[in-house]
Protein backbone atom coordinates (compact mmCIF):
# COMPACT_ATOMS: atom_id res chain seq x y z
CA UNK A 1 0.00 0.00 0.00
CA UNK A 2 2.86 2.36 0.82
CA UNK A 3 4.00 2.38 -2.81
CA UNK A 4 0.64 3.43 -4.19
CA UNK A 5 1.01 6.76 -5.92
CA UNK A 6 -1.91 9.13 -6.54
CA UNK A 7 -1.56 8.51 -10.27
CA UNK A 8 -2.58 4.86 -9.78
CA UNK A 9 -5.80 5.66 -8.03
CA UNK A 10 -8.98 5.20 -10.05
CA UNK A 11 -10.49 8.40 -11.40
CA UNK A 12 -14.20 9.15 -11.35
CA UNK A 13 -16.15 7.64 -14.23
CA UNK A 14 -16.19 10.09 -17.08
CA UNK A 15 -19.29 11.75 -18.45
CA UNK A 16 -19.70 9.68 -21.57
CA UNK A 17 -20.33 6.41 -19.71
CA UNK A 18 -23.40 7.79 -17.93
CA UNK A 19 -26.96 7.28 -19.13
CA UNK A 20 -28.85 10.58 -19.07
CA UNK A 21 -31.06 10.94 -15.99
CA UNK A 22 -32.34 14.10 -14.22
CA UNK A 23 -30.23 13.25 -11.15
CA UNK A 24 -26.97 13.01 -13.11
CA UNK A 25 -27.90 16.20 -14.98
CA UNK A 26 -28.42 17.99 -11.64
CA UNK A 27 -25.10 16.64 -10.35
CA UNK A 28 -22.98 17.74 -13.32
CA UNK A 29 -24.84 21.07 -13.61
CA UNK A 30 -24.04 21.73 -9.94
CA UNK A 31 -20.35 21.27 -10.76
CA UNK A 32 -20.36 23.24 -14.01
CA UNK A 33 -22.29 26.14 -12.44
CA UNK A 34 -19.91 25.95 -9.47
CA UNK A 35 -17.04 26.58 -11.88
CA UNK A 36 -19.11 29.38 -13.43
CA UNK A 37 -19.55 30.95 -10.00
CA UNK A 38 -15.77 30.65 -9.46
CA UNK A 39 -15.34 32.82 -12.58
CA UNK A 40 -18.12 35.11 -11.38
CA UNK A 41 -16.38 35.59 -8.04
CA UNK A 42 -13.17 36.55 -9.87
CA UNK A 43 -15.25 39.14 -11.77
CA UNK A 44 -16.81 40.36 -8.52
CA UNK A 45 -13.38 40.77 -6.92
CA UNK A 46 -12.27 42.71 -10.03
CA UNK A 47 -15.39 44.88 -9.71
CA UNK A 48 -14.59 45.78 -6.08
CA UNK A 49 -10.95 46.39 -7.09
CA UNK A 50 -12.04 48.76 -9.87
CA UNK A 51 -14.25 50.72 -7.45
CA UNK A 52 -11.34 51.09 -5.04
CA UNK A 53 -9.04 52.29 -7.85
CA UNK A 54 -11.42 55.04 -8.92
CA UNK A 55 -13.74 56.25 -11.69
CA UNK A 56 -11.19 55.90 -14.47
CA UNK A 57 -10.36 52.28 -13.67
CA UNK A 58 -14.05 51.50 -13.17
CA UNK A 59 -15.17 52.85 -16.58
CA UNK A 60 -14.27 49.78 -18.72
CA UNK A 61 -15.54 47.37 -16.03
CA UNK A 62 -18.83 49.25 -15.75
CA UNK A 63 -19.12 49.42 -19.55
CA UNK A 64 -18.58 45.67 -19.81
CA UNK A 65 -21.34 44.81 -17.31
CA UNK A 66 -23.70 47.34 -18.97
CA UNK A 67 -23.15 45.82 -22.45
CA UNK A 68 -25.49 43.14 -23.89
CA UNK A 69 -22.77 40.52 -23.39
CA UNK A 70 -22.18 41.79 -19.85
CA UNK A 71 -25.92 41.51 -19.16
CA UNK A 72 -25.81 37.94 -20.48
CA UNK A 73 -22.88 37.17 -18.13
CA UNK A 74 -24.79 38.67 -15.17
CA UNK A 75 -27.88 36.63 -16.05
CA UNK A 76 -25.72 33.49 -16.25
CA UNK A 77 -24.29 34.34 -12.83
CA UNK A 78 -27.80 34.84 -11.39
CA UNK A 79 -29.07 31.53 -12.80
CA UNK A 80 -25.92 29.70 -11.65
CA UNK A 81 -26.24 31.13 -8.14
CA UNK A 82 -29.97 30.24 -7.95
CA UNK A 83 -29.29 26.70 -9.16
CA UNK A 84 -26.22 26.14 -6.98
CA UNK A 85 -28.15 27.46 -3.96
CA UNK A 86 -31.18 25.20 -4.52
CA UNK A 87 -28.98 22.21 -5.38
CA UNK A 88 -26.85 22.91 -2.30
CA UNK A 89 -29.94 22.88 -0.08
CA UNK A 90 -30.92 19.58 -1.75
CA UNK A 91 -27.49 18.13 -0.94
CA UNK A 92 -27.74 19.26 2.68
CA UNK A 93 -31.09 17.46 2.83
CA UNK A 94 -29.38 14.37 1.36
CA UNK A 95 -26.70 14.66 4.07
CA UNK A 96 -29.44 14.24 6.67
CA UNK A 97 -30.04 10.81 5.14
CA UNK A 98 -33.37 11.76 3.59
CA UNK A 99 -34.61 12.20 0.03
CA UNK A 100 -32.24 9.61 -1.39
CA UNK A 101 -34.83 7.27 -2.95
CA UNK A 102 -34.70 7.22 -6.77
CA UNK A 103 -38.19 8.68 -7.14
CA UNK A 104 -37.70 11.57 -4.68
CA UNK A 105 -34.17 12.30 -5.94
CA UNK A 106 -35.44 12.50 -9.52
CA UNK A 107 -38.36 14.75 -8.56
CA UNK A 108 -36.18 17.14 -6.55
CA UNK A 109 -33.58 17.33 -9.34
CA UNK A 110 -36.30 18.38 -11.81
CA UNK A 111 -37.66 20.81 -9.21
CA UNK A 112 -34.30 22.60 -8.77
CA UNK A 113 -33.92 23.01 -12.55
CA UNK A 114 -37.44 24.44 -12.89
CA UNK A 115 -37.19 26.50 -9.69
CA UNK A 116 -33.83 28.04 -10.56
CA UNK A 117 -34.99 29.00 -14.08
CA UNK A 118 -38.16 30.66 -12.75
CA UNK A 119 -36.20 32.46 -9.99
CA UNK A 120 -33.49 33.65 -12.41
CA UNK A 121 -36.07 35.03 -14.88
CA UNK A 122 -37.97 36.82 -12.09
CA UNK A 123 -34.75 38.33 -10.71
CA UNK A 124 -33.64 39.32 -14.23
CA UNK A 125 -36.97 41.03 -14.94
CA UNK A 126 -36.93 42.80 -11.55
CA UNK A 127 -33.37 44.01 -12.24
CA UNK A 128 -34.40 45.34 -15.66
CA UNK A 129 -37.33 47.15 -14.03
CA UNK A 130 -35.06 48.62 -11.32
CA UNK A 131 -32.57 49.77 -13.96
CA UNK A 132 -35.36 51.39 -15.96
CA UNK A 133 -36.61 53.20 -12.87
CA UNK A 134 -33.19 54.54 -11.81
CA UNK B 1 -6.42 14.72 0.15
CA UNK B 2 -5.71 11.52 2.04
CA UNK B 3 -6.95 11.49 5.67
CA UNK B 4 -8.50 14.94 5.27
CA UNK B 5 -11.72 13.78 3.65
CA UNK B 6 -14.05 14.22 6.60
CA UNK B 7 -12.89 17.69 7.73
CA UNK B 8 -13.05 18.86 4.10
CA UNK B 9 -16.57 17.48 3.76
CA UNK B 10 -17.66 19.28 6.94
CA UNK B 11 -15.94 22.56 5.96
CA UNK B 12 -17.65 22.52 2.57
CA UNK B 13 -21.07 22.09 4.22
CA UNK B 14 -20.37 24.67 6.94
CA UNK B 15 -19.31 27.28 4.37
CA UNK B 16 -22.38 26.41 2.26
CA UNK B 17 -24.66 27.12 5.22
CA UNK B 18 -22.98 30.52 5.74
CA UNK B 19 -23.09 31.32 2.01
CA UNK B 20 -26.78 30.53 1.47
CA UNK B 21 -28.19 33.64 3.25
CA UNK B 22 -25.34 35.80 1.88
CA UNK B 23 -26.19 34.64 -1.67
CA UNK B 24 -29.86 35.58 -1.16
CA UNK B 25 -28.81 39.01 0.16
CA UNK B 26 -26.47 39.51 -2.82
CA UNK B 27 -29.12 38.52 -5.40
CA UNK B 28 -31.49 41.00 -3.78
CA UNK B 29 -28.80 43.74 -3.76
CA UNK B 30 -27.92 43.05 -7.39
CA UNK B 31 -31.59 43.43 -8.33
CA UNK B 32 -32.43 46.65 -6.52
CA UNK B 33 -29.15 48.36 -7.52
CA UNK B 34 -29.13 47.33 -11.18
CA UNK B 35 -27.98 50.14 -13.47
CA UNK B 36 -26.00 52.01 -10.80
CA UNK B 37 -23.14 54.16 -12.09
CA UNK B 38 -19.69 54.50 -10.46
CA UNK B 39 -20.77 57.07 -7.87
CA UNK B 40 -23.75 54.99 -6.78
CA UNK B 41 -21.74 51.74 -6.76
CA UNK B 42 -19.01 53.38 -4.64
CA UNK B 43 -21.61 54.79 -2.25
CA UNK B 44 -23.15 51.31 -1.97
CA UNK B 45 -19.77 49.74 -1.16
CA UNK B 46 -19.00 52.55 1.34
CA UNK B 47 -21.98 51.48 3.44
CA UNK B 48 -20.39 49.43 6.21
CA UNK B 49 -23.22 46.87 6.18
CA UNK B 50 -22.75 46.21 2.45
CA UNK B 51 -18.96 46.16 2.80
CA UNK B 52 -19.08 43.54 5.56
CA UNK B 53 -21.67 41.35 3.83
CA UNK B 54 -19.91 41.49 0.43
CA UNK B 55 -16.56 40.82 2.13
CA UNK B 56 -18.05 37.79 3.90
CA UNK B 57 -19.65 36.55 0.66
CA UNK B 58 -16.40 36.72 -1.30
CA UNK B 59 -14.04 35.47 1.44
CA UNK B 60 -16.26 32.54 2.50
CA UNK B 61 -17.04 32.02 -1.20
CA UNK B 62 -13.32 31.79 -2.01
CA UNK B 63 -12.91 29.22 0.79
CA UNK B 64 -15.88 27.19 -0.54
CA UNK B 65 -14.90 27.32 -4.20
CA UNK B 66 -11.28 26.36 -3.44
CA UNK B 67 -12.58 23.09 -1.95
CA UNK B 68 -15.07 22.54 -4.80
CA UNK B 69 -12.46 23.11 -7.51
CA UNK B 70 -10.00 20.82 -5.70
CA UNK B 71 -12.66 18.09 -5.74
CA UNK B 72 -13.01 18.51 -9.51
CA UNK B 73 -9.22 18.47 -10.02
CA UNK B 74 -8.89 15.35 -7.83
CA UNK B 75 -11.60 13.62 -9.85
CA UNK B 76 -10.44 14.36 -13.37
CA UNK B 77 -6.78 15.39 -13.38
CA UNK B 78 -3.81 13.27 -12.47
CA UNK B 79 -0.10 13.29 -13.17
CA UNK B 80 2.14 16.33 -13.02
CA UNK B 81 -0.57 18.80 -14.02
CA UNK B 82 -2.54 18.02 -10.86
CA UNK B 83 -0.06 19.63 -8.45
CA UNK B 84 0.24 22.76 -10.56
CA UNK B 85 -3.54 23.15 -10.79
CA UNK B 86 -3.98 22.61 -7.04
CA UNK B 87 -1.40 25.33 -6.37
CA UNK B 88 -3.03 27.65 -8.88
CA UNK B 89 -6.40 27.00 -7.23
CA UNK B 90 -5.01 27.99 -3.82
CA UNK B 91 -3.38 31.10 -5.31
CA UNK B 92 -6.60 32.16 -7.03
CA UNK B 93 -8.65 31.79 -3.85
CA UNK B 94 -6.13 33.76 -1.76
CA UNK B 95 -5.79 36.48 -4.43
CA UNK B 96 -9.57 36.88 -4.69
CA UNK B 97 -9.95 37.23 -0.92
CA UNK B 98 -6.96 39.60 -0.64
CA UNK B 99 -8.03 41.89 -3.51
CA UNK B 100 -11.57 42.08 -2.14
CA UNK B 101 -10.60 42.83 1.46
CA UNK B 102 -8.05 45.43 0.39
CA UNK B 103 -10.54 47.11 -1.96
CA UNK B 104 -13.32 47.14 0.59
CA UNK B 105 -11.00 48.54 3.24
CA UNK B 106 -9.89 51.30 0.83
CA UNK B 107 -13.45 52.28 -0.02
CA UNK B 108 -15.18 51.85 3.33
CA UNK B 109 -12.59 53.27 5.75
Amino acid sequence: MANTTPANRPLSPHLQVWRFTPTMAASITHRIFGVGLYTGTVALAAWTGAIALGAEAFAPVGAFFASPFGNFVIFGYIWSLCFHLLAGIRYLYFDSGRGLGPKTATQTSIAIFAGSIVLAILIGLAALAARGAS
Amino acid sequence: MSKKGTPTFVMQRASAVILAPLAIWFLWSLTVNAGDDFTAARAWLSDIKNALLLGALIVVGAFHMRIGMQEIIDDYIHGRLRGALLALNWLAAIAIAAVTLLSIATVAF
